[in-house]
């Protein structure tokens, strides 16, 4: 019965959201999607809308805690600070233009109200960022699920290999030459 | 092989990456960053690989996302745990262990399955006989007194007091846990119920938390996990509600 499943204390939590724990990920994620979605309909949303602010709410709080940018202070900590981070998100979609205009959501208008709130060196990160995360997606699958299975889910070499039943050099080859992909990819994009 | 002078090696790469998860001994670390000082092209190579990695991390995560999103229970329309919360029944608090008796006739309106389980087996926890006047307990006692009434809220706000001082306290967590079930706050309760489970199994009350938190999981619509948890409790009520989770 997953002892580890269920994040208890907040600094477990943390810990588990920097290692990417996908069970724990998963509860983090599951448990605290309602609120937001009951929020967002009452709010002239809808449940796509609800989905997608989430999503990016989401990956906003687990970059923050990976990069220590939010340390939780008391027991429900991190579920409120996505809570209110989704919140803000959406406040920001309902002010834009483009959402009083079309009143539909595209990412474009999500994109939209995210640049005009940051300063430019955000940006310039950010598009770093996203140039690396499209190559990345668009990286053949072998060398996609090796990257990921090493750099997200965090196993080692070793398992890797031995899952793949090939070397550990060999694994450890392969890794460079996909990331050695990835580069090339992003640099291209450039 | 790259259209850049930006060649890495694959040790250095490597290295890089050890720099960047924090596995470096001072000494490297120390070598390692008189480097990123003294040469600007390194450091812009370094903070290069940094993003990919992040972003590698974050398209995987993503990616994971919509896999999650499908593991959210369907929302339930109907919130018919109102009435029976109220039924606060005060009458004889036996070790506060014994619960409910499982309304017998269920009704197969248009509720799903496991609300309907939840609103005829909930029954919120009697609380503890607060004959006691203990001083240093007096707080918690206090709270109890309110949490029989059916003031959860202000129950909750005072045990919740004493929790943060207390933070492994089972006592006040699995009753903090039960409170919020009471308060319908299926959300905040299952935390503290989670935690109480998690203690050493002398808790007297593990049966009973276990049962609460299989419903509170119940409520949520995750049934594999009001599976687990309810099929750990000894308590009557549990025994019979796990044959009808399992059927």
């Amino acid at each position: 019965m997953g002892k580890s499943l269920h994040l208890l204390s907040q600094s477990e939590l943390v810990f588990a959201i920097k290692s990417n724990e996908s069970d724990v990920l998963k509860h983090f994620y599951t448990t605290n999607y309602k609120k937001i979605e009951v929020l967002i309909l009452k709010n002239s949303g809808s449940v796509e809308h609800a989905k997608d602010i989430y999503q990016d709410a989401f990956i906003t709080v687990w970059t923050h805690v990976k990069n220590d940018k939010f340390t939780p202070k008391n027991d429900t900590a991190l579920q409120g600070y996505l809570y209110t981070i989704a919140k803000n998100k959406w406040t920001d979609v309902l002010r834009s233009k483009s959402f009083k205009n079309s009143k539909s959501l595209d990412y474009e208008a999500l994109t939209f109200v995210k640049d005009e709130e940051q300063n430019k060196n955000e940006d310039l990160e950010n598009n770093k960022l996203k140039i690396a995360m499209l190559a990345f997606k668009n990286l053949g699958q072998p060398c996609k699920q090796l990257l990921s299975t090493f750099y997200f889910d965090k196993k080692s070499l070793k398992d890797i290999a031995s899952e793949l039943q090939i070397e550990e050099t060999t694994a450890r080859n392969k890794k460079y030459r996909c990331m050695e992909k990835l580069r090339a990819m992003v640099l291209a994009s450039k | 092989m790259l259209k850049d002078n930006s060649d890495i090696s694959k040790e250095l790469l490597e290295i890089i990456e050890r720099y960047i998860n924090g596995s470096m001994t001072t000494q490297e670390l120390k070598d390692f960053n008189q480097l990123l000082e003294l040469d600007d092209d390194f450091k812009i190579k370094v903070a290069d690989i940094k993003t990919m990695l992040t972003g590698i991390e974050t398209q995987s995560l993503k990616e994971q996302l919509d896999e999650f999103h499908e593991d959210i229970p369907k929302t339930f329309i109907k919130k018919s745990v109102d009435k029976t919360v109220r039924y606060l029944n005060l009458s004889k608090m036996a070790a506060a262990a014994a619960i409910i008796i499982a309304v017998g006739s269920i009704w197969f309106f248009s509720t799903p399955e496991n609300e309907k389980l939840y609103t005829n087996y909930f029954k919120p926890d009697p609380g503890l006989p607060t004959t006691m006047s203990s001083t240093d307990n007096f707080d918690f006692y206090d709270a109890m007194v309110k949490y029989k009434h059916g003031d959860y809220n202000i129950a909750i706000e005072k045990w919740q007091a004493l929790v943060e001082r207390k933070p492994e306290n089972d006592t006040l967590n699995y009753f903090l846990g039960v409170a919020h079930l009471a308060n319908k706050n299926v959300i905040d309760a299952i935390p503290f119920l989670e935690r109480t489970v998690q203690s050493k199994d002398t808790f007297p009350l593990i049966n009973d938390a276990h049962y609460y938190l299989g419903l509170a999981y119940l409520k949520e619509g995750n049934t594999e996990l009001a599976r687990i948890h309810i099929g750990l409790s000894n308590t009557n009520d549990a025994k019979e509600l796990i044959l009808k989770l399992t059927d």
